[in-house]
């Protein structure tokens, strides 16, 4: 822009000199909103890719996959499809398994079982080391035998022979290293952490003889598009419906959906916080148009237009978030790579348990987080920019009359914002669109801005009431508190508004996370009744890892002191596409102990007892949220030998598994799936005997044969909530921050307003008034700030914690949560935001005190 | 009544080397409307804060009924200046954030009357001024003229001994400018308070029973 170019020097470069630490604030301000955006959906984006990579590789040159909606495929299915084989079609079966290595660091591989003679035509192998080709691999060596990948091997100092421990399906196995292949093809899946065995070794070792988990197949080459889709169309016809056909990719999409609602809540968490670092740039750029003032008259006396002016100050925004942005995106970088290194980040933790991602800097999210920092710090310097375009030349502002035109807007300003919290309130109805709470979200948005607009109106409003008690009570000084606040409307406001979103954000997170943690302790005491709980080890899975087998389900059963075995098993669901679980549990036993609260409130004894009597299934709250199903409804299970319709008896809550489980009786179970063995299994003592008593009977009939974990009551317990506190860890990071910066926005604004207040101080000062009433003065309209911006914050966080509890979980998640208010945190919380607002006001009044009145008196 | 001032040899030198005032010396007894006369940059506002305690001399003394000026407290000087010495400016006299009222009140106030005391006590002074009717304007809701009259009920409510008024009607046209100096003499001979007003307006030095010319920085023919 014409004119610009000489203005850069006296209204930008200069006083970012002279105004350093500000500078600095503001843009680590925008920094960590940005980092936190940036890391949240790099961590995402890792774990994403990382797992679709690996469907890649492993699906290596097939073209079509047959997978299964049940707990596996029949190895039978491929005598079914052997005709493809006419057609020059190879089929090409596989079963992998989540398995750790039986090391001290427990770390989480992928164990993949392969047919030698048939897979070299789905999936690449380069020999490192050892055989030339993989049917001499698996040939020359007897069961037991594993390719590792070079770098894998190089990671744990492992050469061709090297013994490999393994824990899978509750036993400790001695795999030995058969071969290394060399990092190509598929033995860069799972990045690096793939072992490769021979198919029988596989179903021995997770105790899934006779099963497969995919069928791949591959087209001969040159085969054309018509040719992949009639094909498709013909194995579909020859296999059950809950055997399915299609492109390999789509398992992407299934476990897109089991990470999204984390991510989506996640995401709008960080642009809040990002929300909050932009009114740091608006604060700066305000205060810096407010020290440029006369600056600004100058160089338009000396013919600067007010576009130009406009152009620095929109400038000085651009600038500020650009480099806050590219400090963010770094440090999310930073922190994304954290975050993956300590356990493979949270979704992985939950939901997914596979080998840690290798950290990919997605060009996308850096672009977004980048993008997003930078519009958001320029859109919130548009504001002060126009008000440094509206500078007359070489003339003083009649400040008073500047601010009555906007007192005037107060009226209108709350009007809107009672239509925007009217607007809130109608988005919490419609349901989630694609599975996500958008209108969730709208509303949580519609209540941060209709709150900030009567803003200004509380201002006024309570000024004008509190005005003649607070002069009664706290003396002059509170007076010319009050008509700061009212007479800088537009300052003050904004801060109220800004203090009051960060306790609003706090007050929120709080109840939410404290609603759900107090109703998943009292969830964790009513169905967590045994003595000791077991579990397959798993190194260090966030979960556990395959089953228990039978056998040592039989063998707990016969420990002296074990008066009961509930054992639960389960496996990984899908229909068209959706993830679910499928389960049982004795429900006899939950006839008796009544330990599966139901969401409607009826009796768990009951409910189970009739379920059993009839077959039925009880489905968890988030299954019949998801799906749209209750009590009445058919679900279709997915039997290896096609679809099995089950009634539905009841809907229990269930706050472990937000995909949704279907419970059946064990023993339908066991007839309709096939499966024995147990994910998990509760134990119940005979009474009188100690749990830790128990605890080590058990591991010592275990020992030796079974590598299953035992944990007792007390230590299950501890670690469910330990899970839950590390998982809602980043919420209260989160938190801190929007304070934080809220409570340095107050102090900017206050620092902002002794500036602009000069002239008045020095008045003060000849009317007679102390230096220390004027500090006394500016200290009373920082607590004013503070209180309304609790008050605001606190009425405003209530309803964001509502629709946080009531909508926004149920629609992400799908279960009910008690809104419990945990009210020592918050007083305490809040306490801590109003020591800090008033310590913030400590330098600004300090400031006002130090003004000299003669000096601000003589510039007329 | 009226406070006594004693100037003697008053030197302001400014850092930089800029001499406001170069030695001056002149005593007023209670009750004096003394004209301080002299064009821009003579010095006048300089004299002016030295009287009203907001600066010190470089040398020489500013005697308020034998009180050195120099000499009191930070409190005492604040004290000075609620009680004994007020001022009116050319601009900007008025706390833009306060209603008419309540920037007469607020000196009142600042001493400790109560609340209903000092607004009875303003809503006097602003009738005397004849601006019982805009009492809760807020200043820029107000001519340059009202504004001014305003400012000098405020300085008058803490019945002061001492008024200082640096160039009250510089910014006024000619006709509402006569209108406050009217009221300035009109209020402070009933109330025998010693006047110092800065002009460069020979006119308004007209109606002062003592004229003190001031040429930079030092008084001329006495
Ligand atoms: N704070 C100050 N620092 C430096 N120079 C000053 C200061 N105040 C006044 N001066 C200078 O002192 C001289 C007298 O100023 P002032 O008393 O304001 O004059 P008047 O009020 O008669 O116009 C002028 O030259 C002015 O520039
Ligand atoms: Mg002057």
């Amino acid at each position: 822009m014409r004119g610009l170019g000489p203005l850069l020097a006296p209204l930008l470069l200069r006083p970012l000199r002279r105004d350093r630490l500000r500078f600095a604030l503001t843009v680590s301000g925008i920094a960590v909103g940005v980092a936190t955006v940036a890391a949240i959906r790099l961590a995402n984006s890792s774990v994403l890719s990382s797992f679709s990579r690996t469907v890649d590789l492993v699906a290596g040159k097939a073209s079509l996959t047959v997978l299964a909606d049940g707990p596996g495929i029949p190895e039978g299915t491929l005598e079914r499809l052997a005709w493809v084989r006419s057609q020059g079609v190879s089929l090409v079966p596989a079963l992998s398994v989540t398995a750790a290595l039986g090391t001290p660091d427990g770390e989480v591989v992928e164990l993949l079982g392969v047919d030698p003679l048939s897979d070299g035509s789905a999936r690449d192998y380069r020999f490192a080391s050892g055989p030339r080709a993989l049917a001499d691999a698996f040939a020359v060596f007897e069961p037991g035998a594993v390719l590792v990948s070079e770098t894998f091997a190089a990671r744990h100092g492992l050469s061709r022979g090297s013994p490999l421990p393994l824990l899978a399906g509750g036993a400790r196995r001695s795999l030995h290293v058969a071969g290394i292949l060399r990092a190509e093809g598929v033995a860069r899946a799972a990045s690096g952490s793939l072992l490769v065995a021979d198919l029988a070794t596989v179903q021995e070792v997770a105790g899934r003889a006779g099963w497969l988990d995919r069928i791949d197949l591959v087209l001969p080459d040159g085969a054309p598009g018509a040719f992949r889709d009639r094909l498709a169309e013909e194995v579909r016809a020859s296999l059950p419906p809950t055997l399915t056909v299609g492109r390999p990719e789509r398992r992407n999409e299934t476990v897109d959906r089991m990470v999204r609602s984390f991510r989506v809540n996640l995401t709008a968490l960080g642009l809040i916080a990002l929300l909050v670092g932009t009114y740091f740039v608006y604060n700066t750029v305000s205060i810096s148009v407010l020290r440029r003032r006369a600056d600004i008259g100058t160089v338009r006396g000396l013919g600067a237009s007010a576009r130009a002016v406009f152009a620095v100050f929109l400038l000085e925004g651009a600038a500020l978030g650009t480099l806050g942005s590219l400090l963010g995106v770094a440090l999310g970088t930073l922190l994304a790579r954290g975050a993956l290194a300590a356990v493979g980040g949270t979704a992985t933790d939950f939901y997914l348990a596979a080998p840690p991602p290798a950290f990919r800097a997605d060009a996308g999210v850096l672009l977004f987080s980048f993008v997003a920092g930078v519009v958001a710090s320029t859109l919130s310097a548009l504001a002060p920019a126009a008000e440094a375009a509206r500078v007359a030349p070489a003339a003083t502002m009649r400040h008073g009359s500047v601010e009555a035109a906007r007192r005037r807007t107060t009226r209108p300003l709350a009007l809107l914002g009672l239509v925007l919290l009217a607007l809130a309130a109608a988005a919490t109805r419609p349901g989630p669109v694609a599975g996500l709470p958008v209108f969730g979200f709208a509303s949580v948005f519609l209540v941060v801005a209709g709150a900030s607009l009567l803003a200004p109106l509380a201002v006024t409003a309570v000024a004008r009431r509190a005005d003649r008690p607070a002069l009664a009570l706290l003396g002059v000084e509170a007076r010319i508190a009050r008509a700061n606040l009212t007479g800088s409307l537009s300052r003050t406001s904004v801060a109220v508004a800004a203090l009051a979103m960060g306790v609003a954000m706090m007050v929120a997170v709080a109840v939410m996370v404290g609603s759900f943690r107090g109703t998943v302790e009292q969830w964790v005491s009513q169905t967590l009744k045994a003595d000791l709980f077991a579990a397959p080890e798993s190194g260090r899975a966030g979960r556990s890892l395959g089953r228990i087998p039978q056998d040592a389900l039989d063998l707990l059963e016969r420990i002296p002191g074990v008066a009961e075995v509930d054992a639960f098993l389960s496996f990984e669901a899908t229909r068209d596409g959706i993830p679910y679980t499928v389960g049982c549990g004795r429900l006899e036993a939950i006839a008796r102990r009544g330990n599966l609260p139901m969401a409607d409130g009826r009796d768990p004894r009951a409910v189970a007892a009739e379920a059993l009597a009839r077959g039925e299934a009880l489905v968890s709250e988030p299954f019949a949220t998801r799906f749209g199903l209750g009590r009445g409804d058919v679900v279709r299970l997915p039997a290896p030998g096609g679809e099995v319709p089950v009634t539905i008896a009841g809907v229990y809550t269930d706050y472990s598994n937000d995909r949704g489980t279907v419970t059946v009786d064990r023993a339908l179970f066991r007839r309709l799936f096939g499966l024995d063995g147990a994910s998990s299994a509760a134990i119940y003592l005979s009474p009188g005997v100690d749990p830790e008593e128990g605890r080590r009977r058990v591991l010592a009939a275990l020992h030796g044969r079974f590598a299953i974990a035992v944990r007792t009551n007390a230590t299950l317990r501890a670690a469910a909530l330990a899970l839950f506190d590390r998982t809602f860890a980043i919420t209260y990071a989160l938190d801190a921050i929007a304070v934080a910066v809220a409570v340095l926005g107050v102090f900017n604004t206050l620092v902002a307003l002794v500036l602009e207040r000069q002239r008045e101080i020095g008045l003060l000062r000849v009317l007679g008034a102390s230096a220390a009433r004027v500090e006394r003065a500016v200290r009373l309209e920082a607590a004013a700030i503070a209180a309304l911006g609790t008050v605001l914050g606190l009425a405003q966080g209530g309803a964001m914690a509502w629709v946080l509890v009531h909508v926004i979980n149920v629609q992400s998640f799908g279960w009910t949560i008690r809104m419990e208010v945990p009210g020592r945190f918050l007083a305490f919380s809040l306490a801590l935001v109003l020591a800090a607002t008033l310590l913030s006001a400590l330098h600004p009044a300090r400031l006002a005190a130090g003004t000299d009145p003669a000096a601000v008196l003589k510039e007329e | 009544m009226g406070a006594a001032v004693s100037v003697r040899e008053a030197r302001k030198t400014y850092p930089g080397g800029v001499e406001a005032l170069a030695g001056v010396s002149f005593d007023l007894s209670p009750g004096t409307f003394a004209a301080l006369l002299g064009p821009s940059g003579c010095g006048k506002s300089t004299l002016l804060h030295l009287l009203g305690a907001l600066e010190k001399p470089t040398s020489g003394s500013v005697a308020v009924d034998g009180h050195d000026l120099a000499a009191l407290s930070e409190a005492a000087r604040d004290d000075y200046r609620l009680r004994r010495a007020a001022t009116v400016f050319q601009l900007y006299n008025l706390l833009p954030t306060m209603t008419a009222l309540e920037n007469v009140a607020l000196p009142l106030l600042l001493d400790g009357l109560p609340r209903p005391e000092a607004e009875a006590r303003a809503e006097k002074g602003l009738a005397e001024v004849g601006l019982s009717a805009r009492k809760d304007a807020f200043p820029y809701e107000l001519s340059g003229g009202q504004m001014q009259r305003v400012a000098v009920a405020r300085a008058l409510a803490p019945r002061p001994a001492l008024l200082l008024a640096d160039e009250p009607t510089g910014s006024l046209d000619s006709r509402s400018g006569a209108q406050v100096l009217d009221l300035v003499g009109e209020l402070v001979a009933a109330r025998g308070v010693t006047v110092v007003l800065a002009t460069h307006d020979a006119a308004a030095a007209g109606r002062a029973s003592r004229v003190l010319r001031l040429l930079d920085g030092r008084l001329v023919d006495g």
